[in-house]
């Protein structure tokens, strides 16, 4: 098991360090930079070399890039170009605030998928079945921009029982604030996610029910609701966190739609920011650091496969 | 409900009992299908004793499997069921569902087919055998562990203890059966339903669970109800046997009686159609046609279409036979069972291609090939061992010659064929085709080679690309090596058809249109294109129905004397290996251990590990039950990564001494031998070791 562990996290360092090229490889594919944000349209050839040479991008790519991977490896990540603060500093800011959204979203999703999936695949068929079908499909064919208005319009404005902008409260510092400031951001992500998870989850428990095994529990007499709880969801749940884990990958990249709207101040909203001023060095962190929660995720999935699958074994 | 109070009155009740343990009255059962009722069982009368195994026998779509689930109401929702069904004299049809479940696991146990996936592969084993005792209150929770070990011990699980909290995957095939069974009987129910218990495993381990279920029913008093379609297991261990065809049942009676005086014509077809053991016979007496399908029941009678005694009889096509009673206690439903003659099954051997061919030079020879794969460890992923899945297999094909491979599941006769068509690298030794050596080929070089040597699959259904029409999937060989047109196009796949006698109107159709043995016509058909010289089949006929397999084999044999083909056939069923080959080579986890000419293999076995097999087979002759020996083997095959020292049958061999722990044996030389064996101690069977054989065995 430890030995599995080192060999899949030794795995990692040539990913990320492909990535760690596609991320530069990209950015100077695209036109414009940061030097033509930092002097504007009118500067001369001479402001121009100026701000380059400062920035250090007249050294050649090669050089750039070994210097970004050195410092990366010992955990510095450069400057912004535009606030001039530690990109780790920036990002540490923020990925807090993104994970807190990411747990809320992913919890709503489940408390409201994993009972729509259980009723509708024991009646399969049924009115109840698809009239919670619609609501997955629903789920899924709302934008999220378009959804996360509406609850704003409904619970800030007409009701004002909650705050329009989120803000980013620590849970354990004040609970009740913490989820008031949450609620409306991770319900947006929380309903669209649920659709999928739903969907998916009906699926696996509907293959899992007409399986053999589960003809041998009838045959022992056991009661319809311990089959489900006891032998059919184990085994459901099998492909269902191989979801449930892209899905949570995907919250904790930042979910830029859903933080614009609520102006909640996550890893998305900051990666935007980035992006239209052509923070070079805020971009590569970001998005190193996307890539790093991804993989972390991954690996987290598979060592929760062996624990729920015994058959599956990590040496 | 007060469990325990009512268990007691239960069982009361149940002890003075002397009726039927299980009585069927007119049980239809019909299933919506495509917003039409089709009726699957119609109208079945079945009487089931205690202390009594009734066979239900009969091909795919006959009902046999649904009149089981029936019993106590198994069956899917779309399903709608009437007639009468009394399981210790309480009503099942129509019965609350509270009722039905409290039944089942109580008064009815079940052991399914497959063991690999009757089980729960995320729950231990040992809480899934207690599981329904505990729902029903037979037994408290925290005693469930030591009563799980308890039966575990009772169906000769070794270290019941520790295998109680293990996972299906940690066990064998043999060994998840047996937990089946003993799960099945936790509850000691009155009756047993085991619907094809043995289907999916070898000969050696399915003598080993058919002589534990038959202890355990011995020690409980059940009646059991086995479903099969092996007439060799009926004939082994059935007291009564019912034949079903098209959802009827068209002969009841003794085991004796209906082996010896079948009266009904599809049970005497069938019999006649299945190649024995006990005797070598030429050519099998196939029944035409399929068995229908529920949803196109033929009128009348609905065997009429296939019967050789109804043909152009038209009460057989416009009246329904009803069962009745016939001979002594047996009963047909035929109305002209009366003209049935009496048939003894041909005997007359096959002519052996061997004699004559000798001089032949052979079309492929295998010299000594070894294909291992590697283990590997740690983080640096280390080969740090080898699955060593042949280890040293000698052996040749004549033009004209069909050479069998057999052993059990994992022997690595598959692996072997494998290499031979180039699809495994052999680590060791030469294959040599025409003549000429085949191994470490480039792909470019193989491909003429391969043109010649064709493989055709077990599997039927999975094997054929359900959107290629037939007529595309028998050119595509052809196509990919560019010689469609060469070859004749159309026309020539219209021959094909014929020769494989599929009809070439259907040379459009999908293969989903096509039943399971057109199906594999299909296959052979494809592989017949290119105009080969050797066919590979790997377990070609083991996925079809009985009445099916003959006419395929026949088809096969046929085609063998039309084309001059060589056959390299894979099986693990000794009685088809029997019928079809000249010469026979067995295996053991990679390497071979015997090898001869058919007949001798049979008759004059030499090595303990081959007598071990065929002493497991079943014989389709009840008469000889009693009369035959029986070396039933102990445990399982051992892991090909490390497999013991010395011989590497020594841990299962009954001849087993010092010399077979230390040494690998070579080949056997004794000029009394008939085959070819390798072993220290080869030599033909001794009535006097198989007592000893069994008593080892403590009497499993």
């Amino acid at each position: 098991m430890i030995s599995y562990l080192i060999r899949r996290i030794l795995q990692l360092v040539p990913v990320l360090l492909v990535a760690s090229v596609a991320i530069w490889a990209m950015l100077y594919a695209v036109p414009g930079g940061p030097v033509a944000m930092i002097v504007g349209q009118d500067a001369s050839q001479e402001q121009i070399d100026a701000a380059t040479r400062e920035l250090g991008l007249d050294r050649p790519l090669i050089v750039q890039y070994a210097d970004w991977v050195g410092n990366a490896v010992s955990g510095d990540l450069g400057k912004s170009i535009f606030s001039k603060e530690p990109v780790v500093k920036l990002i540490g800011q923020r990925l807090p605030a993104t994970i807190q959204l990411a747990v809320f979203s992913l919890l709503i999703a489940l408390i409201i998928s994993i009972p729509i999936a259980i009723i509708s695949a024991l009646n399969p068929g049924t009115w109840i079945d698809r009239v919670l079908s619609s609501w997955s499909a629903l789920a899924l064919a709302v934008p999220t921009f378009w959804l996360g208005i509406l609850l704003v319009l409904l619970f800030a404005v007409e009701l004002r029982w909650l705050p329009s902008a989120s803000r980013y409260i620590p849970f354990w510092t004040a609970p009740l604030d913490a989820m008031r400031n949450t609620f409306l951001p991770a319900l947006t992500l929380g309903v669209y996610v649920s659709g999928i998870l739903a969907r998916f989850l009906r699926a696996s428990l509907v293959g899992e029910l007409r399986s053999d095994y589960v003809r041998t529990a009838r045959s022992k007499g056991l009661p319809e609701r311990q089959i489900v709880g006891g032998h059919i969801m184990r085994n459901a749940l099998i492909p269902f966190v191989t979801i449930v884990g892209l899905m949570l990958a995907n919250f904790l990249g930042g979910s830029v739609v859903t933080e614009v709207v609520f102006t909640y101040p996550g890893l998305g909203r900051l990666l935007v920011q980035a992006i239209s001023t052509r923070d070079y060095p805020l971009i590569q962190g970001i998005i190193l650091v996307i890539i790093v929660i991804f993989m972390l995720i991954n690996l987290a999935v598979d060592m929760l496969y062996a624990y729920i699958d015994p058959r599956i074994e990590h040496k | 409900m007060n469990s325990t109070g009512t268990n007691a009155l239960r069982h009361a009740v149940k002890k003075s009992n002397t009726d039927a343990v299980l009585s069927v009255r007119d049980l239809t059962v019909s299933f919506l299908t495509n917003g039409k009722q089709v009726p699957v069982v119609r109208g079945i009368d079945l009487d089931v004793f205690a202390n009594e195994v009734h066979c239900i026998v009969g091909e795919s779509g006959s009902g046999k499997s649904v009149t089981s689930l029936a019993v106590t109401g198994l069956l899917p929702v779309t399903a709608t069921v009437s007639g009468s069904v009394r399981l210790d004299g309480v009503e099942v049809i129509g019965a609350d569902e509270e009722v039905l479940r409290n039944m089942r696991g109580q008064d009815v146990g079940f052991i399914f087919q497959d063991p690999a996936t009757t089980l729960n592969p995320v729950m231990r084993v040992g809480r899934q055998i207690t599981e329904g005792q505990v729902v029903h209150g037979q037994l408290k929770a925290s005693a469930a562990s030591d009563r799980a070990a308890e039966l575990m011990a009772e169906v000769d699980i070794a270290d019941p203890k520790g295998r109680v909290t293990q996972y299906p995957h940690q066990f064998s095939g043999g060994m998840r059966q047996r937990a089946v069974i003993a799960m099945a009987m936790s509850g000691r129910p009155n009756l047993i339903v085991a619907d094809e218990p043995t289907t999916a495993l070898d000969v050696t381990v399915q003598a080993q669970v058919l002589s534990v279920l038959l202890q355990r029913q011995k020690a409980l008093g059940s009646a059991i109800i086995l479903i099969t379609h092996d007439l060799g297991v009926v004939a082994e261990v059935a007291d009564r046997v019912s034949v079903m065809y098209g959802g009827s049942i068209v002969e009841t009676g003794t085991v004796q009686d209906i082996f010896d005086r079948p009266c009904h014509p599809y049970t005497a077809a069938l019999l006649r159609s299945v190649p024995r053991i006990d005797a070598g016979d030429d050519r099998l007496k196939t029944i035409p046609g399929q068995p229908p399908t529920p949803a196109e029941l033929p009128s009348g009678c609905v065997f009429h279409p296939r019967c050789a005694l109804g043909a152009g009889k038209t009460r057989c096509q416009t009246e329904r036979p009803q069962l009745r009673a016939f001979a002594s206690g047996q009963m047909t439903a035929c109305h002209f069972a009366e003209e049935m003659k009496p048939d003894r099954p041909s005997t007359t051997a096959r002519a052996i291609a061997q004699a004559e061919r000798a001089e032949v030079k052979p079309l492929l020879e295998v010299d000594n090939i070894k294909v291992h794969f590697p283990v590997k460890k740690g983080i640096l992923r280390r080969t740090v061992g080898w699955v060593r899945a042949v280890d040293g297999v000698r052996l040749s094909v004549r033009p004209g010659e069909t050479v069998s491979l057999v052993g059990e599941s994992g022997c690595g006769k598959t692996t072997f064929a494998r290499a031979i068509m180039g699809l495994l690298d052999v680590n060791e030794g030469d294959v040599r085709f025409d003549g000429r050596s085949i191994v470490g080929l480039s792909r470019k070089a193989m491909r003429p080679v391969r043109r010649q040597m064709q493989y055709v699959f077990q599997d039927p259904y999975s094997s054929l690309n359900p959107v290629l029409s037939a007529a595309d999937i028998v050119a595509e060989p052809m196509r990919l090596h560019g010689l469609f047109e060469e070859m004749g196009s159309d026309k020539r796949i219209a021959e094909l058809f014929e020769m494989v006698g599929l009809s070439p109107s259907m040379m459009g159709k999908y293969p989903s249109e096509f039943s399971g043995g057109q199906k594999q016509r299909l296959g052979i058909a494809r592989t017949l294109g290119l105009k080969p010289k050797l066919l590979i089949l790997d377990e070609p006929v083991a996925a079809l129905d009985v009445s099916i397999q003959a006419q395929i084999l026949n088809l096969l044999q046929d085609l063998q004397r039309e084309l001059d083909l060589g056959f390299l056939f894979i099986s693990h069923n000794l009685s088809v290996v029997r019928h079809i080959s000249d010469r026979v080579a067995v295996m053991y986890l990679g390497k071979m251990v015997e090898e001869g000419a058919c007949n001798e293999i049979y008759e004059n076995a030499a090595h303990p590990y081959t007598l071990s097999l065929l002493s497991a087979a079943p014989i389709s002759n009840p008469g000889m039950r009693n009369q035959r020996a029986r070396i039933i083997l102990r445990g399982d095959i051992p892991n090909p990564a490390s497999p013991p020292s010395g011989c590497r049958f020594h841990p299962r061999c009954f001849r087993a001494t010092d010399i077979c722990r230390s040494q690998v044996p070579e080949l056997a030389t004794q000029s009394s031998l008939k085959t070819t064996s390798i072993c220290h101690h080869a030599g033909p069977l001794d009535p006097k070791e198989i007592a000893l054989a069994s008593q080892a065995e403590g009497g499993i």
